[in-house]
């Protein structure tokens, strides 16, 4: 299965968050590929700790593969190459995690009928060869939507299952524009029925997800006046009616990830020892991010409502 | 080694060899506005052809070491790119003039049988066996989408196109020839080109690449010739081309069609076409069964023929119309 | 520039092959293999009934001008076209292999390239060719911009995945391998031998080999193919049961265990035949390997273990919550 991880701003954890969701699935076995075609800002090497095996990507990434300037994208195999020192012992009947970043200094760029092309070749290869690929797409309605939106509706993807996580901040502007992206005229929606995509298909086939939600209830805000928490409670409520009238209400949300302060500091993967030993990271993160993980391929969560 | 017990004729290769001739001279091409200038231009012609003929046999006969050399003619109309006129009405009257310049045309063809003869598609086959020639820095990656239906000599200016955001776009730069000497003289030949509907045109040059090639024995379709010549039985000829033999032999005591080289007697003006030939010979490679066989026939008749399959054709120009 | 009529001996023979699994829910008949391997409109598919089905595309040629990889540094230029063809055993199991020959001594400068294209499948040196030291660079991997027979491949097999035959729906997840190959002229009077098979990264094999002068590249490049593909087969049922949860002792993982399995029977066990398309003299040169590490006796161990797994989860367990899903 392919995910691809959409947002309409930067800043809303997206490839974070997905590096998690690709971290945690690999936990339970899977093989799992994880494809950075943010480009004009690759972060990936960053989350999973790799920046060693960067090194000299400067043309076999991603961008160079898609122009055609090499054959295979370098692949890092994250266990192996990771400088993380958690991740290094590969735990136990994981199964594969492996990165495909993009080029070292690659800048976003316009895509034509071979960069499309060959685009389709990878998400082929890779969904033959991993249980579920990971695409992570730059902000916004980028040439990199554009292209998997294009890839999708190709007729030799006819036979590929593919899901997409539209990553939002919990916050009125990030509603209204997460909501844009997926609904608005060109949206990812309208955009893929105008390259032969059914629209049911193509809406049934998104969730969404709220980053960084504040929980009231807890104990990071328990220091809080009353005044406080009253007042986030309404913010709460309004929030959720403004995203029930765009659309993205409760029904179509695959996962609330809370505010995690280790997140906000520095972007990386989630293990059980920040939780359990070190306790960085909070419980709920953690638990967050396995539940999101699970409904992935959890066709109760999906589907027309 | 000994010879395995049980096979398999679908698993292996084979190649139906052809009768060869040591030269085959072509008397010239035939188009429409050759045709609407009248008996007239055609007399002009072949007149002009007669002495070089004389030379090309002498020439043959001196790398025969003096014996007698197999040379046999040939004669192409075009009925593919305009149709005009009938078989009956043309073909008496090209013979006839012909003959009053002593000349006697052995074979004849069709242009349109280097596009398509029977059922075997020659032109997309030819097409399909072509490998472009590497410029320097060519290691094997696929080259970025070659110019469908272009061939060129060397290296083309690059195209621009949109760089990365925060990269510089490239200046122009000169296209290449690859076997320039210090300067390029670069040709890019148009292969084909398709209408609206999907139809394919081939390009003159191209069909001529592939008549080039039929002259040299050297056109197989899964290992079987291909434009083999059928005799001309009946008394005259038919009143539409599509009924005429794409290659008919009218001479029945003619040298075989394919030969070791060609010579073709032409007007200046399909200089530019025969150099285009020459660029697409140049990067076709032809079936190696049929290749091994000219080489290892020709070797034994101590008349080797040159390596590169361009080498094996020359040209005689007049300048006229 | 004068005419040359030959060549010299070729002292150095070297490929690559891909292996991986047709992504296509059914198994190829043999006539929709022929359809898949017709790169050419002219050329037949090879094609072939015992001992089994297989099918070979025409050769293809790809033109090449660029430094030869070697091991000391050495930067020696060659031009020349690398013969690639693609194999489907079965309908099932899909290669693509390229490979070039390599004289001792080349022109000092190009050629006309109709030169090269009479010689399919041979790139010349420009000059001498250090020959161990560019089989040891190719085997070691080429650096970016010198000779890559493993694009070629790669993209010969970039070709063919693309055919609209394919329905994209291996009936299970794999991974492709990748075989590198260098032959070395024996010494005089010596048979072929088989000096190196190295199991490198993950998806990496590496053959050093030695062969008589004037063996065929033909069929150098079928035994290649035919210990890629053995050598696949063994990675990627080893690797099916790798990712089992064997003896967990969930109910649910009876199921698991019959889904993960089948494919293996239903696809790949009657694969096996080493040396089926070899020629004799070199066909030999399984010999070594199946003495140790033993690549049948590994496989013939596997087998028996996916039957008894399968046997084990056929029989209907009273105390089992679930039974195996069909």
């Amino acid at each position: 299965m392919l995910v691809f991880a959409a947002s309409d701003k930067g800043g809303t954890g997206r490839s974070v968050t997905s590096a998690n969701l690709a971290y945690q699935r690999a936990l339970t076995g899977d093989h799992v590929a994880y494809v950075d075609f943010d480009f004009g800002s690759p972060t990936a090497a960053a989350v999973f700790d790799v920046p060693g095996a960067m090194r000299g990507t400067e043309e076999l990434g991603l961008h160079s593969y898609l122009e055609g300037e090499t054959a295979e994208p370098v692949r890092i195999d994250v266990w192996r190459q990771t400088e993380h020192p958690l991740l290094r012992a590969r735990p136990n009947q994981s199964g594969r995690l492996v990165l495909f970043p993009g080029d070292a200094g690659g800048g976003e760029f316009a895509t034509g009928e071979e960069a499309l092309e060959r685009c389709v070749d990878l998400l082929l290869k890779l969904n033959n060869e991993f249980d579920v690929t990971f695409v992570d797409l730059s902000a916004g309605r980028s040439y990199a939507v554009d292209m998997v939106l294009d890839a999708t509706a190709h007729p030799r993807m006819r036979n590929v299952p593919f899901r997409w996580l539209v990553f939002h901040r919990w916050t009125r502007q990030h509603v209204i524009a997460a909501s844009g992206l997926v609904h608005a005229e060109h949206g990812i929606i309208g955009g893929g029925v105008e390259r032969g995509h059914d629209e049911d298909d193509l809406r049934s086939a998104i969730r969404f997800v709220r980053a960084a939600v504040p929980d009231p209830e807890s104990p990071l805000w328990s220091q809080g006046s009353t005044a406080q928490a009253t007042w986030m409670q309404a913010c709460d409520e309004a929030l959720r009616r403004l995203a029930a009238e765009h659309r993205i209400g409760d029904s179509v949300v695959l996962g609330i990830v809370p505010l995690e302060p280790i997140l906000q500091w520095q972007e990386q993967l989630i293990t059980e020892e920040d939780v359990l030993s070190t306790q960085i990271a909070n419980k709920e993160t953690l638990e967050a991010l396995e539940e999101i993980a699970r409904r992935l391929t959890d066709d109760t969560h999906w589907g027309r409502l | 080694m000994t010879e395995p017990v049980f096979r398999e004729t679908a698993a292996e290769p084979r190649t139906q060899s052809v009768p060869l001739a040591h030269l085959s001279v072509e008397l010239g091409h035939l188009y429409m506005e050759d045709f609407e200038a009248g008996p007239e231009r055609l007399r002009a012609h072949f007149a002009e052809v007669r002495p070089w003929v004389e030379a090309a046999r002498t020439a043959a006969t001196a790398r025969a070491g003096g014996k007698r050399a197999r040379i046999s003619t040939c004669f192409l109309i075009d009925d593919y790119f305009t149709r005009f006129s009938t078989p009956a009405d043309v073909v008496p009257m090209l013979l006839e003039e012909a003959e009053r310049a002593g000349l006697t045309v052995d074979y004849l063809a069709r242009e349109s049988g280097c596009a398509v003869t029977g059922k075997v598609p020659v032109a997309e086959a030819v097409a399909a066996r072509i490998v472009e020639s590497p410029p320097p820095g060519s290691y094997g990656l696929r080259p970025p989408a070659a110019q469908t239906g272009w061939l060129a000599n060397g290296e083309r200016s690059p195209v621009a196109r949109a760089p990365q955001a925060m990269k510089r776009a490239v200046p122009w730069q000169p296209p290449h020839e690859t076997a320039a000497r210090r300067h390029s003289v670069f040709l890019d030949v148009e292969l084909w080109s398709d209408d609206a509907d999907g139809q394919r045109l081939w390009s003159c040059p191209f069909l001529a690449a592939v008549w080039q090639l039929a002259r040299l024995g050297l056109l197989r379709n899964e290992g079987e010739a291909v434009l083999a010549p059928r005799p001309h039985t009946a008394g005259g000829f038919p009143d539409k081309w599509d009924e005429l033999p794409t290659l008919l032999r009218l001479n029945e005591r003619a040298d075989p069609f394919a030969a070791y080289r060609t010579c073709s007697v032409l007007p200046t003006r399909f200089l530019p076409v025969e150099h285009a030939v020459r660029v697409i010979l140049d990067q076709v490679q032809v079936d190696p069964g049929a290749l091994a066989q000219v080489a290892d026939r020709s070797g034994k008749e101590r008349m080797p023929v040159p390596d590169s399959v361009a080498d094996r054709i020359s040209y005689v120009y007049y300048s006229g119309p | 520039m004068a005419p040359r009529q030959s060549t010299p001996p070729v002292v150095l023979a070297c490929g690559e092959i891909r292996t991986c699994l047709l992504p296509a829910r059914q198994a190829l008949d043999i006539r929709s293999a022929a359809q898949l391997l017709g790169l050419r409109a002219d050329e037949r598919v090879l094609l072939s009934e015992r001992p089994g089905l297989y099918a070979r595309s025409p050769d293809t040629l790809t033109g090449v001008d660029c430094p030869l990889p070697s091991a000391n540094g050495a930067r020696v230029r060659a031009v020349g076209t690398v013969t690639a063809h693609a194999a489907l055993t079965e309908g099932r199991v899909l290669q693509t292999s390229a490979y070039c020959r390599m004289p001792g001594t080349g022109p000092d400068q190009r050629r006309p390239w109709g030169e090269y294209l009479v010689r399919p499948g041979v790139v010349e040196p420009l000059g001498k060719l250090p020959r161990e030291a560019v089989a040891q660079g190719v085997l070691g991997g080429p650096r970016h911009g010198d000779l890559d027979v493993g694009l070629i491949a790669d993209g010969l097999l970039t070709r063919v995945l693309r055919h609209p035959l394919l329905d994209q729906r291996p009936p299970f997840r794999s991974r492709p391998t990748r075989l590198r190959w260098a032959a070395l002229p024996a010494a005089p009077g010596e048979g072929p031998s088989l000096e190196r098979f190295t199991l490198a990264e993950d998806e990496l094999r590496t053959v050093r080999l030695r062969v008589p002068e004037g063996t065929p590249g033909t069929e150098l490049a079928a035994l290649c193919d035919d210990l890629a593909l053995h050598d696949w087969l063994l990675t990627t049922v080893v690797r099916m049961l790798d990712g089992l949860r064997l003896g967990a002792g969930a109910a649910q993982d009876a199921g698991a265990v019959v889904r993960t399995l089948r494919p293996a029977v239903d696809h790949l066990l009657h694969l096996w035949m080493p040396g089926a398309r070899v020629g004799r003299e070199l066909a030999a040169l399984w010999d070594p390997l199946e003495e140790r590490p033993g690549f049948t006796r590994q496989w013939q161990a596997l087998v028996q273990r996916i039957r008894d797994q399968l046997t084990l989860h056929a029989i209907p367990a009273a105390h089992r919550e679930v039974e195996p899903a069909p």
